[in-house]
C-alpha cells in the first residue's frame, strides 16, 4: 500500500517560517520550529488524537475559537500563535483544571521528577491554586494486576491507558467507568488487568496513576541512569532502555524504533529483568564433584572443560540457544569446526535445513521489514502465533488492520489471537504448515479460496511464517511473484532470539558464517541421538537445555546421560544443567552483554551492556575464545569488537559494517549494497512430504507450541511468577464432548507410557481431532512427546 | 400570535393512527415529495429557511447538502434525545402525532439519499417510544417506510433506538457513539458527521420537531413558509413553557413574537404578587434574561444580539421568590452530574463550581469567591471538546453578571448566619485551611 507521501509546506508559528511536511499536526510540526506545544492526551502511537486534554489550545489565524494543536494539520501558509495571552490563558486555566482533583504527592509520588504534569505546570501553569475545596477520593493505591498499581486520585483522566487497550492491544479490558468528575480508569467488573503488553501503561500514563509495582519506590530519577539496548528474551528483539542504579536493573523501558517495536513491550520483556538479580541465578562457574555441581575458580572449570572437550576431539557435538549473540556463536563454530573438528554445530531445536533452503530464504528480495506488515495490502500468517513467537510484531499486525485497513489471513493449526481480524483463516492438522503452503503456491483446488482471499487485496503481501514452515514459504513467495514487488515478501519468525544471526555466523551443520559451503555435520536432533549410540562423547551447550528447550526431550536425556563432558552456558541450573552438565559457566544476562544479534527481518542490532557483571561472570566471548586458545587455536579475540570483526570479515554481505554503523538503531543487511554477498543458492534439496495421521481409537493428533511465559526468565522474576506457563491441553469442544471431558479438567495426555499431565482448555476454534500442549513449560513439558503424531487424553 | 401547523390537529383523538392521520391528509405531502426530484425537495427546504429546532439553530436545508453526493451508504439520525432541561415540545410530537415524525424523517431521507434511518429516542420516553414503534409498524404495513416506499424507487429502513440516559447523548457525535453501541462520549470534529458520522458514513443528524415540519413545508411550499415568522427566522417555533407561570406547557408560536405575549399571555404569568426575576429563553443552557428582556421579540437572530440563544425554544421563568443562588446550583448541578468526564475544562469546571456555590451557600465563602467563579466559566468557555461546558459555564457566568449585587448579599447574609447561628466548630474545608481545627 502507498505509504503516507510527505510534502513540505510552509507555515508561521509565534512569527517564525517553519517548514513541515502538510497534513502533520500542528504539535509535531511546531517542534520544527523549536515551539514546544504542551500536551498531555497526544500520543501518536495510539492513532488517531482525541482532543480530551484541551492542553495544547493554541491559536491559529481565521479561526475564531483556539484550537488544539494536537488534531489540527498544518496547511500551507498557516498562521498560529503559540505566545498570545489568549492561548497562555486558556493553557493556564487547563493546568488549573487538571490540578483541581489532582492530589500534591510528589514527594511520595514515582512519576516525581520525570512527570510531565510537573514539568508542564511549571512551564504553562499559573503558579498558584485557586481551589480550596475538598478534592475527589479513591482508596489508593489499587493493584489494577500484580504489575501494575493504580492511584485514581492522580489520574487525569487522559484516556492513554484507556485507548491503549481498546485501540492497540485490543485486548478490550480497560474502561472508563462512570462520568463527567467520578470518571475513573478501570475494567469491566474489576478483575486484574493481566494482558500480555499491560506494562505499556505504565510508560504511556502521564501522571502517577500508573505505575509499576515492580519499580514502586525504587528509586528517584535523580538516582537513575538510562542504558540503551536489545531485549534478548525473543525474536522480537525490542529495542529497550534499562533503568540502572548502583548497577541494578529496577526498570526496562521502551526505546521507540519504528523499525522494530513502535516503542511498545511486552510484559516479558519489560518485567523478566528481575531475573537478572534471581539469587538462585548462577554468578560462579561450576564443575561437577562427586555426583554435584560445586561451584570452583574459572581456571578449574576452564581447564575441567578444555581437558574434557580435548579428550572427546571429532566426537563433540554443539548446540547454541536463542539468546546467543552473532559473535558468542562465531566464536563457537570456529571452537567446533577448527579446534575440536566437530563440524556438529547447529542453532535450531528442530534441526537446521539444507543450506540451499538458508540461502534462498536469505534471498534480500524476499525480505519484509517489520514496517512491510503494517502497509502491505495483505499479511498472510503463517504456521506461527506471533503473540506467543514474537509478540510485539502481533502489535504491529493489528495496527496495519485497523488503521491502514491491511487484510489479514491466517493459516494455523492451532487457533490464533489473530483469528477475529483476519478476513481468512486456516486451520491445517499440526506440522502441515509447509504443505498447505506448498498447495497454496500450486493453487490447489482445495485452497482456492483462500487463495484468493490473499491476493484479492493487491500485489504486496508479508509472510510471517513461523520456523519449520519457513521453507515452503519461500516456495509461496515466489509462486506469488512477492520478489518484484516492493513492500511485500517474508519475515520468518525464527523459534529462537537470535535463530537468524547464528544462522549467518555459521552455527549449522553444512552451512559456515555467511552461508559459506561447510563440512556437513549434525543437526541438533541428530546430535542426541549421536550421544546416545555412543559416537558423540561430548556435548557444548550454549544457553540451551535439551530437556527444557528443545523437542524430543527423552532422547536428550538419554543422550546427554552417557556422555562423559557436558559443558553448559546457563543462568540458572534448569533440570538438563543440574542433572547433566559437567562444566557449567555463567552465562550472561542480556543487560550484560555485549554483542550483535540479528533480528528476523536481517536488522542487526547492538546489545549492549547496562551493568557490570554480576557475582564473577565473564563475558562469555572471552569464555569461548580462551577455551579455543587452550585447545590449541588462537582466536585473536581480546574483546568482544574484536570478535565482531572477525564476524564481518567472514561474512561477506556484512562488509563494511562497524559498531558505529550499527548505531542506535541498527542496520538491515539486506537493505545495503554488499548484500550480493549472499553466496548463489545451490539447488534445492526435495523437501520431505509431511505425514498426516488421521486421528483414530480415540487418539488424538498432537500439535505444540509454546507460550510467551514459558521461559525461565519469568519464572525466575517474583513479578512474573503468576504468569509461569502451566501445561494445558486445548483441544475443541466437539473433541472434549466426545472423550466427556470438561473445560478446567485434570488430565493425562500421552502415549506408550510417556504421558504429561495438563488441564483441559477448550478453544472454540481449534480443528477437530487435535490436541495442543506447550513446549517449555516447567513441569510436565510437552518436548517429550515431540515426534508422537497420535497422543490419548484421559481423565486423571 | 399563534399560528398552528405542527399541533393543528394535536388533539385530534386517534391521531396516532395511521386511519385518522391519513384522513386528515398524512402522508399526502410523502407521495408529493416522492413524486419530485430528490434536488427539488431540497431546494424546498432551502427556500423554507427552516432553522433547526434542536438548538444550534443551524439552516436545515444547508446541512443536508453538506452530505456527499455519491452511492456510499448514507444514514438520517433523528435526535429524540429531547433532554435540555425545559424542553418537552418533541415528547408531546412524538406522543400525538408519531406520523409526522415518520413522514418528515422518509421526505428528507429521500431528499439526501439516505437508505438507513434511526430515532434515537431518550430512554425515559419509553411511552413515546412504544408509541413511535407501533406507528412504524403501521406505516411499514401500508408501504410508507421500507422497501419501495409508495410504489417509488425509493427504500427506507428506519429503527426506534432507545437511549439508555445521558444528556451527553443528544450531543450529536454522542449520540452517533452510543448509537453504534459504545460509551456516549462526543467525538473530535472535524470530521463533521456529514463526512464521517453514523458507521464512518455521511450522516445527516436533525431534530425531532425539524423533522416534523418537513411535511409541512412540502404541503404549503418552501416559500410559503418562509412567509411566516421573521426574515431570517422563518416558520413556526413550538416553545415549551415552564417555571412560576400559572399555565405552562408546549405552545406553537410564530418566530418573532414578542416574549412578553409567550410569557404573560400564553402561559399566564407568574402567579399573583410575583414577578419575573429572570427567565432562560433557550432551555437552561441558554444565557438567562432578565424582566428588562421581556419586550424582545422571540426570535433566533433577536435572542443572539441579546447575548443568548432561542435553544431548543424552551422557555424557564423564575419569579422573584426564588434566590438566584439557587437556581445557579440547580443548573450547575446537573451539568456536572451529565458532564462526560472527556475534556478537562468541562468535567473540571462543572466540579468546581458546584462546590464553590455548595461552599456559598454554607456561609464560608467571601465576595473573591464570585471572582474566581466567575474566571472559572471564563476558562470554561470555548475551552471545550463539545459544547456542555459551555452549556453550565455561559448562564452561570450570565447570573454572576447579572445578579452579583445578589450573590454579594446572599453571600453577606449567609456568612452571619454561619457565624452567630452555631456555636460548633465547623469542619469545613477553608477552616481546615486556615489552622481553624
Amino acid at each position: 500500500m502507498p505509504r503516507p507521501e510527505l510534502e513540505e509546506i510552509t507555515f508561521s508559528i509565534d512569527g517564525r517560517e517553519v517548514a513541515a511536511p502538510a497534513n502533520m499536526m500542528l504539535v509535531d510540526a511546531a517542534k520544527r520550529g523549536d515551539v514546544e506545544i504542551p500536551v498531555f492526551c497526544y500520543e501518536p502511537k495510539l492513532g488517531q488524537p482525541v482532543g480530551a486534554c484541551r492542553m495544547c489550545l493554541v491559536e491559529v489565524e481565521g479561526i475564531p475559537k483556539l484550537q488544539t494543536a494536537c488534531s489540527t494539520p498544518v496547511k500551507d501558509g498557516m498562521v498560529v500563535h503559540t505566545q498570545t495571552e489568549r492561548v497562555r490563558d486558556a493553557q493556564a486555566a487547563v493546568v488549573e483544571f487538571l490540578l483541581v482533583n489532582h492530589p500534591l504527592d510528589c514527594p511520595v509520588c514515582d512519576k516525581g521528577g520525570e512527570c510531565p504534569l510537573q514539568d508542564i505546570s511549571f512551564g504553562w501553569g499559573g503558579g498558584r491554586s485557586r481551589f480550596i475545596e475538598p478534592k475527589r477520593h479513591f482508596q489508593k493505591p489499587l493493584e489494577l494486576s500484580p504489575l501494575v498499581a493504580i492511584d485514581r486520585e492522580r489520574c487525569i483522566l487522559c484516556y492513554r491507558c484507556v485507548r491503549f487497550s481498546q485501540e492497540v492491544a485490543e485486548d478490550y479490558q480497560l474502561i472508563l467507568q462512570e462520568r463527567g468528575a467520578d470518571t475513573y480508569v478501570a475494567t469491566f467488573d474489576g478483575h486484574p488487568y493481566v494482558a500480555p503488553f499491560s506494562g505499556n501503561i505504565t510508560e504511556l500514563c502521564p501522571v502517577g496513576a500508573l505505575t509499576s509495582r515492580p519499580y514502586r519506590f525504587r528509586a528517584r530519577p535523580w538516582d537513575i541512569e538510562q542504558s540503551g539496548s536489545v531485549c534478548t528474551l525473543c525474536p522480537s528483539q525490542c529495542n529497550v532502555s534499562f533503568t540502572v542504579r548502583d548497577e541494578r536493573v529496577l526498570r526496562v523501558l521502551g526505546r521507540d524504533n519504528e523499525g522494530v517495536d513502535d516503542g511498545w513491550l511486552c510484559d516479558k520483556g519489560r518485567f523478566a529483568y528481575q531475573a537478572v538479580h534471581a539469587d538462585e541465578r548462577v554468578t560462579r562457574p561450576m564443575v561437577r564433584d562427586g555426583g554435584v555441581l560445586r561451584e570452583v575458580s574459572w581456571e578449574r572449570a576452564l581447564s575441567e572443560a578444555a581437558s574434557g572437550l580435548g579428550r572427546a576431539k571429532g566426537r563433540v557435538g554443539a548446540v547454541a540457544g536463542g539468546q546467543t549473540t552473532n559473535e558468542e556463536g562465531f566464536l563457537l563454530q570456529r571452537l567446533m569446526r577448527e579446534a575440536l573438528e566437530s563440524p556438529n554445530v547447529d542453532s535450531s531445536p528442530f534441526g537446521s535445513r539444507p543450506r540451499a533452503d538458508l540461502v534462498a530464504l536469505a534471498n534480500p528480495r524476499l525480505q519484509a521489514t517489520v514496517e512491510d506488515i503494517e502497509f502491505a495490502h495483505t499479511v498472510l500468517v503463517l504456521d506461527c502465533e506471533p503473540i506467543d513467537d514474537a509478540p510485539i510484531l502481533d502489535l504491529r499486525i493489528r495496527k496495519g488492520v485497523r488503521r491502514q485497513r491491511t487484510k489479514l489471513a491466517v493459516a494455523t493449526s492451532r487457533p490464533s489471537a489473530l483469528d477475529p481480524n483476519a478476513i481468512a483463516s486456516h486451520r491445517f492438522a499440526p506440522g502441515g504448515g509447509a504443505d498447505f503452503a506448498r498447495a497454496l503456491s500450486r493453487g490447489d483446488e482445495s485452497v482456492r479460496e483462500f487463495g484468493d482471499a490473499l491476493r484479492a487485496a493487491g500485489e504486496e503481501i508479508v509472510i510471517i511464517v513461523g520456523e519449520r514452515s519457513a521453507s515452503a514459504a519461500v516456495e509461496l513467495a515466489e509462486a506469488l511473484g512477492l520478489a518484484d514487488v516492493g513492500g511485500a515478501g517474508i519475515i520468518e519468525i525464527p523459534a529462537q532470539t537470535n535463530g537468524r544471526g547464528l544462522r549467518e555466523a555459521g552455527c549449522v551443520p553444512g552451512s559456515g558464517p555467511g552461508y559459506a559451503e561447510a563440512p556437513d555435520g549434525l543437526s541438533t536432533p541428530q546430535i542426541a541421538g549421536a550421544l546416545d549410540a555412543g559416537e558423540l562423547t561430548s556435548a557444548y551447550l550454549l544457553h540451551v537445555d535439551p530437556l527444557r528447550d528443545l523437542p524430543g526431550s527423552g532422547a536428550w536425556a538419554v543422550g546427554l546421560e552417557r556422555a562423559t563432558t557436558v559443558v553448559a552456558h546457563a543462568a540458572f541450573l534448569t533440570d538438563g544443567v543440574r542433572e547433566h552438565a559437567t562444566v557449567v559457566f555463567p552465562a550472561e544476562g542480556h543487560p550484560e552483554k555485549e554483542g550483535t544479534i540479528v533480528h528476523p527481518d536481517g536488522r542487526l542490532q547492538r546489545v549492549r551492556p547496562a551493568i557490570a557483571h554480576q557475582g564473577e561472570n565473564r563475558p562469555e566471548w572471552q569464555v569461548l575464545a580462551e577455551l579455543s586458545a587452550r585447545l590449541g587455536v588462537e582466536t585473536g579475540v581480546m574483546t568482544a569488537g574484536m570478535a565482531f570483526q572477525q564476524l564481518v570479515a567472514a561474512v561477506p554481505f556484512y562488509a563494511g559494517l562497524t559498531l558505529d554503523v550499527i548505531g542506535g538503531r541498527g542496520v538491515r543487511w539486506p537493505e545495503r549494497a554488499q548484500a550480493t554477498g549472499l553466496p548463489e543458492a545451490p539447488a534445492p534439496a526435495a523437501a520431505p512430504a509431511a505425514r498426516d495421521v488421521a486421528p483414530s481409537n480415540g487418539h488424538l493428533r498432537l500439535g505444540t507450541f509454546r507460550s510467551i511465559w514459558a521461559s525461565v526468565e519469568v519464572e525466575a522474576s517474583p513479578a512474573l511468577k503468576f504468569l509461569t506457563a502451566r501445561q494445558r491441553a486445548e483441544l475443541s469442544p466437539d473433541d472434549a464432548q466426545r472423550l466427556g471431558l470438561r473445560d478446567g479438567e485434570r488430565v493425562e495426555v500421552g502415549v506408550n507410557g510417556t504421558r504429561v499431565r495438563a488441564t483441559v482448555a477448550l478453544r472454540h476454534d481449534a480443528p477437530p481431532g487435535t490436541v495442543f500442549l506447550e513446549e517449555g513449560v516447567a513441569e510436565d513439558a510437552a518436548n517429550v512427546l515431540s515426534g508422537e503424531p497420535l497422543v490419548e487424553v484421559k481423565r486423571s | 400570535m399563534t399560528q398552528h401547523l405542527l399541533f393543528k390537529d394535536i388533539d385530534e383523538p386517534r391521531l396516532t393512527t395511521l386511519e385518522v392521520y391519513r384522513r386528515r391528509g398524512g402522508y399526502a405531502a410523502s407521495e408529493r415529495a416522492l413524486a419530485m426530484e430528490p434536488a427539488a425537495v431540497l431546494a424546498e427546504l432551502n427556500a423554507s429557511g427552516l432553522r433547526g429546532r434542536g438548538g444550534a439553530g443551524f439552516p436545515m436545508g444547508r446541512k443536508a447538502s453538506f452530505l456527499p453526493k455519491g452511492d456510499m451508504p448514507k444514514y438520517l439520525v433523528c435526535n429524540a434525545d429531547e433532554s435540555e432541561p425545559g424542553t418537552f415540545k418533541d415528547r408531546e410530537l412524538m406522543q400525538k402525532t408519531p406520523h409526522t415524525l415518520i413522514e418528515g424523517i422518509a421526505i428528507t431521507a429521500y431528499a439526501v439519499g439516505a437508505n438507513r434511518s434511526y430515532i434515537y429516542i431518550r430512554g425515559e420516553y419509553e411511552l413515546q417510544a412504544d408509541i413511535l414503534e407501533a406507528a412504524l409498524e403501521e406505516a411499514k404495513a401500508a408501504g410508507l417506510v421500507g422497501d419501495r416506499i409508495l410504489g417509488s424507487g425509493f427504500s427506507l429502513e428506519l429503527w426506534v433506538h432507545r437511549g439508555a440516559g445521558a444528556y451527553i447523548c443528544g450531543e450529536e457525535t454522542a449520540l452517533l457513539d452510543s448509537l453504534e453501541g459504545k460509551r456516549g462520549n462526543p467525538r473530535l470534529k472535524p470530521p463533521f458527521p456529514a463526512n464521517q458520522g453514523l458507521y464512518q458514513g455521511p450522516t445527516l443528524i436533525n431534530n425531532v420537531e425539524t423533522l416534523a415540519t418537513v411535511p409541512h413545508i412540502i404541503a404549503m411550499g418552501g416559500e410559503e413558509y418562509a412567509r411566516i415568522g421573521t426574515e431570517t427566522s422563518t416558520g413556526t417555533k413550538l416553545v415549551s413553557i415552564s417555571g412560576n407561570v400559572r399555565r405552562p406547557g408546549n405552545y406553537e408560536i410564530e418566530l418573532g413574537t414578542p416574549s412578553r405575549e409567550l410569557i404573560y399571555d400564553l402561559a399566564g404569568g407568574p402567579p399573583p404578587g410575583r414577578d419575573v426575576k429572570l427567565w432562560f429563553p433557550g432551555g437552561s443552557s441558554s444565557p438567562v434574561l432578565t424582566k428588562d428582556d421581556l419586550d424582545l421579540a422571540y426570535d433566533f437572530d433577536t435572542m443572539a444580539k441579546a447575548g443568548t440563544m432561542l435553544g431548543s425554544g424552551a422557555i424557564i421563568v423564575v419569579d422573584d421568590s426564588n434566590s438566584v443562588v439557587d437556581v445557579a446550583l440547580k443548573v450547575a448541578k446537573f451539568y456536572r452530574h451529565e458532564s462526560c468526564g472527556k475534556c478537562t475544562p468541562c468535567r473540571e469546571g462543572t466540579n468546581w463550581t458546584v462546590k464553590m456555590i455548595e461552599r456559598i451557600r454554607s456561609g464560608e465563602a467571601t465576595p473573591m469567591d464570585l471572582d474566581i467563579m466567575a474566571s472559572v466559566q471564563t476558562n470554561i468557555i470555548g475551552h471545550c471538546l463539545c459544547v456542555l461546558g459551555d452549556a453550565m459555564a455561559m448562564p452561570i457566568g450570565s447570573m454572576i453578571e447579572k445578579f452579583r449585587p445578589e450573590f454579594e448579599e446572599y453571600i453577606e447574609a449567609r456568612r452571619r448566619e454561619a457565624d452567630l447561628g452555631s456555636n460548633e466548630p465547623l469542619e469545613t474545608p477553608l477552616q481546615v485551611l486556615q489552622g481553624a481545627r
